[in-house]
């Protein structure tokens, strides 16, 4: 196999994690909705809190869009 | 035709314009530059002059200080600790902040030189952010041997003395100090991967936005790269509040907890 054909199939092997981070946010912004549907006055805490989660598991994405990038 | 504007992709490494004394001077460099500067004549013209009665800038000022400063203290726990680090904190949370959103006021990297883009925003610098992370790594390392002591200090990875006291008690807590024992030493990639995390994810989310924002363009010029922009300005400000928050958390980890200080 030459190699433009293995760093073309492995740009497209690198994306594949981006399926788990997005099965993660949704998961975290499940329990955020849930914990802000218990306790309506705390919801702009919780809020703030949910979006700094979601830009720490949303590090594994941005991982792998840097080793696309890269490749 | 005119739905699209073709621009080429940004490269990973910065451009190079020039040598000072043997220094090479990158272009994302000179914005570097030029936010400490601008921070340092704020910073003297502006709050030199703050008053007992404070009148509307003075107002937005203290407003960003006090959220600043009650973020940092969910985050370590204890009023004083966060005072002690706030200084690093606060100028992380200001510099990062500005140095992400200053690439994206219009035509600013439009300025060329000698061919290449004469300033670039610089976080979408790889060398910009692993400097950045691993001084704030190095800092929290002196922090905790100020802290602990240096024995102390290397007593947290290398767990010898609780694997000799667990054997004391018994042998079912010796092999339960053991298992510790092994995860002291994987503490110590920890730290090397705490550095490559908080590098890459700034780098990662910044450059990503400029080589979106080019190929945008060149797929429909019109109204999407002004979506785009948008939620570039979010993501912007929410990077800068993560890098702060997670150096503010690997601080509180790092030193002795009320709890232990009291004792």
């Amino acid at each position: 196999m030459e190699l433009e054909a293995a760093t073309v199939l492995a740009k497209g092997l690198a994306t594949v994690s981006l399926f788990g981070a997005a099965i993660g946010e949704g998961y975290l912004i499940g329990k955020a909705l849930e914990a802000i549907g218990r306790n309506p006055e705390m919801s702009g805490d919780l809020f703030t809190k949910m979006i700094i989660g979601v830009a720490m598991a949303e590090s594994s994405a941005i991982y792998a869009l840097v080793l696309f990038f890269l490749i | 035709m005119f739905w699209r504007l073709e621009r080429e992709i940004a490269s990973v490494g910065p451009e190079i314009h020039g040598t000072i004394f043997g220094v090479p001077i990158a272009n994302s460099f000179l914005l570097s530059v030029g936010i400490t500067m601008l921070l340092a004549i704020v910073a003297y013209f502006v709050i030199q002059k703050f008053k007992e009665r404070p009148d509307s800038t003075q107002n937005i000022f203290e407003y960003i200080y006090e959220s600043m400063l009650e973020l940092t203290t969910q985050i370590t726990g204890s009023e004083e600790r966060s005072k002690k680090i706030f200084p690093v904190i606060g100028a992380l949370f200001v510099y990062i902040g500005i140095a992400n959103l200053i690439g994206l006021i219009p035509g600013v990297t439009s300025f060329t030189y000698k061919g290449d883009a004469l300033f670039r925003t610089p976080t979408s610098d790889f060398n910009t952010t692993v400097g950045l992370a691993l001084a704030m790594i190095f800092l929290i390392q002196v922090i905790s041997i100020k802290e602990w002591g240096f024995w102390g200090y290397l007593g947290r990875f290398f767990k010898f003395k609780e694997v000799y006291q667990g054997f004391k008690q018994g042998v079912g807590a010796g092999c339960m100090a053991i298992v510790e024992f092994l995860v002291g030493l994987l503490d110590i990639i920890a730290e090397g991967a705490k550095v490559i995390s908080l590098s890459f994810r700034l780098f990662g989310n910044m450059f990503a936005g400029e080589v979106l924002a080019v190929l945008l363009l060149s797929a429909v010029a019109f109204v999407v790269p002004a979506l785009w922009l948008s939620l570039n300005l979010l993501f912007a400000v929410v990077q800068a509040i993560v890098f702060g928050s997670l150096v503010a958390a690997y601080y509180s980890l790092a030193v002795k907890d009320d709890a232990e200080i009291h004792n």
